[in-house]
């Protein structure tokens, strides 16, 4: 396709811009958010199997009963359905103090009939990785990483397009061409076109999608002002599944729980319900919301139905998979596409996969701009020192991208020996994942990008081997602390196969570093300085 | 070449480069015109600015219009036809915008 030159220049300068100031958050984003995919079974993998033989779902009316002498201020609460069905967990009752609340209150029903509250201390393995995937690990409020992330989608956006345009020339050419040649530029060109272009699709979707969800506040805020006349709160009161339920604090008895999942089914056979979440709970405006999926559709990670607590008459359905209206369905459509809550364990698999494949995008990126920039000896006549832009970035390439990688794989795997011997699990989580990437950050600007390339890539591979480590571990000698691997499998099996891939990289980038060219960021082998100073400026 | 099919058209001038001025026109208009839009179809679009759920559906076409605008803003032959051309269709849109915004019920 022919494009202008000028045009194509003018793009080129785009991409670079935008990629280098979006890369590295991108690329934290990207790796924590394939890990998102998989956060239920990362959580599980750091829980101790329960032990307690769970209470029939049937019970669960005692449960809200008696929570309710013992607790009377609490009438917000989630029952958790699937778990409970399934056998995997006791029949509970879950309360939060604040909206992201990483250790919730907890009213348990034991076998015998008593009910005991207490605040439980759960690894949150699976917020840690959703909150690093939503901030890029930006500390301080939620809201701040949040739309730094929404900024850095923006220029993502630019990016995209600016990529497809400089690449549209060439494309019949270059498509699918991976050059494996001693052309190092070449090679890396070729794998960032492949990856980006067969991918293409997946990635505009999840920039335009993040875009919303970073920048929704503003976005909203302007079209108060502009669009509604500051009178948009009337225009959302309008849409809330809770418009025509009016406050009555009167006390009222509501019906059992298994009497909701039933209406859920009879209204929509196809819908798995994992919840139950209560509102205004024994009063007669008390609501319950059923939460389930139903792979038939397009929904948010869950959709659900709104029903009354005390009649059970159905209050609304807009957030109910095939019962919504036109703008609710395409709108759940947007969520769908950017969480892969669609198409079961193919689609789940496939996002994981395009998730660590765009990580590997934007890496490719940065080491584009380095070796554009490089300073070789064959145009300088002699030994050269690269300049200090390339150097920092490169330094900074490996630290950010191997500590957050690093950082993830051992603050998972430190979790299994943790649990049950620390207080706030979850803080410890944290701790551990900052110390890694700070620390990695940190050791790849003391040592340098060629040697602290080869030794992180090392430690991640440690790292994430120490995974399936310790579930062997916990296997084979029980009495150490942590237990083996289950029924759960998965999760080791991923963690190794990430460690051989680790390893190989750092086998790789070791041999480039020892007896690769010699003018390259990547060599460890530096030239005799006083050689380097004795040669004029180039050009 | 181009320009031995066409002798007839002078070449086109290069296109000037004007990256801040391009760029805040971009961002700044190419936003204002984004709401603009996504007004208009609130307004004029199915089912009025009350249909549920729509004011959902109309924040999330923002992101698209705007980035839109952002990515394509550096083919206009200089900045100051960016401000130009991208101004004058936030006044269009504007107008259209004041026209058909009624009112809302409180």
């Amino acid at each position: 396709m022919a494009i202008r030159t000028d045009v194509v220049r003018l793009y080129r300068e785009v991409h670079t811009w935008t990629g280098i100031l979006t890369g590295l958050i991108l690329f934290v984003c990207f790796h924590a958010g394939a890990l998102t995919m998989f956060k239920e079974p990362l959580e599980r993998w750091i829980t101790p199997p329960a032990d307690a033989a769970p209470a029939a779902f049937e019970r669960a009316a005692d449960l809200i009963t008696i929570t309710k002498a013992l607790r009377p201020n609490v009438t917000d609460f989630t029952l958790a359905v699937e778990p409970v069905l399934t056998g995997d967990a006791p029949l509970r009752l879950t309360w939060t103090d604040e909206r992201i609340d990483p250790a919730p209150w907890a009213a348990t029903l034991a076998p015998d009939g008593t009910v005991t509250v207490d605040r439980l201390d759960p690894s949150g393995i699976g917020l840690l990785v959703d909150v690093l995937h939503r901030t890029a690990g930006i500390p301080g409020d939620l809201d701040i990483g949040t739309m730094v992330t929404g900024i850095a989608s923006a220029l993502y956006v630019v990016a995209l397009v600016s990529g497809v345009i400089i690449l549209l020339p060439s494309l019949v050419k270059d498509f699918l061409a991976l050059r494996v040649t001693a052309n190092l530029k070449r090679l890396w060109l070729d794998a960032h076109n492949v990856l980006g272009l067969i991918s293409l699709p997946f990635h505009i979707v999840i920039a335009l999608t993040a875009v919303v969800f970073g920048l929704h506040d503003q976005i909203y805020d302007a079209l108060d002002e502009v669009v509604y006349d500051g009178r948009m709160r009337t225009v959302m009161v309008a849409s809330s599944p809770f418009r025509s339920v009016a406050k009555d604090t009167t006390p009222a008895a509501m019906l059992p729980p298994w009497e909701f999942l039933h209406r859920a089914q009879a209204l929509s056979p196809g819908f798995h319900p994992v919840s139950l979440e209560y509102h205004d709970a024994g009063t007669r405006a008390a609501t319950v919301r059923v939460w389930g999926h139903d792979p038939r559709h397009l929904v948010r990670r869950e959709g659900f139905v709104l029903m009354g607590a005390v009649d059970g008459r159905i209050i609304d359905t807009e957030y109910m998979p095939g019962h919504q209206g036109g703008w609710s369905a395409t709108v759940s459509t947007f969520f769908a596409l950017h969480f892969g809550s669609f198409g079961g364990e193919l689609v789940r698999w496939s996002y994981f996969v395009l998730g660590l494949a765009g990580a590997l995008l934007f890496y490719t990126g940065n080491l584009l701009w380095i070796e554009s920039r490089r300073r070789t000896e064959r145009r300088a006549g002699g030994p050269v020192m690269q300049s200090r832009a390339t150097s920092l970035l490169a330094a900074g390439t490996v630290g950010v991208c191997l500590g957050c990688v690093g950082g993830l794989s051992v603050t998972i795997a430190a979790g299994k020996w943790l649990n049950g011997t620390v207080t706030d699990l979850h803080a410890w989580h944290w701790g551990i994942y900052y110390a890694a990437f700070l620390g990695a950050c940190g050791w790849a600007f003391l040592r340098g990008a060629a040697r602290a390339g080869v030794e992180l890539l090392w430690a991640s591979a440690a790292a994430t081997a120490a995974i399936p480590a310790t579930s062997l571990l916990g296997w084979l000698l029980p009495a150490l602390g942590p237990w083996g691997p289950g029924g759960l499998i998965g999760v080791d099996l991923v963690a190794l196969a990430g460690a051989l891939g680790l390893g190989g990289m750092a086998r790789l980038a070791g041999r480039r570093a020892r007896r690769g060219p010699r003018d390259s960021v990547w060599s460890a082998r530096t030239a005799p300085v006083d050689r380097v100073l004795a040669v004029p400026a180039a050009e | 070449m181009a320009d031995a099919r066409h002798p007839a058209r002078p070449p086109q001038p290069p296109i000037r480069r004007d990256w801040w001025s391009k760029s805040f026109a971009g961002v700044l208009l190419g936003f204002t015109l984004a709401i603009a839009l996504s007004g208009l179809v609130t307004w004029v679009g199915p089912g009025g600015p009350l249909a549920m759920n729509k004011f959902q559906f109309t924040m999330w076409i923002v992101a698209p219009v705007w980035l839109g605008v952002v990515s394509f803003c550096f083919l206009f032959r200089s900045g100051l036809r960016a401000w130009l051309w991208l101004g004058g269709a936030n006044l269009l849109a504007y107008a259209a915008l004041l026209a058909s915004r009624g009112p809302l019920p409180h």
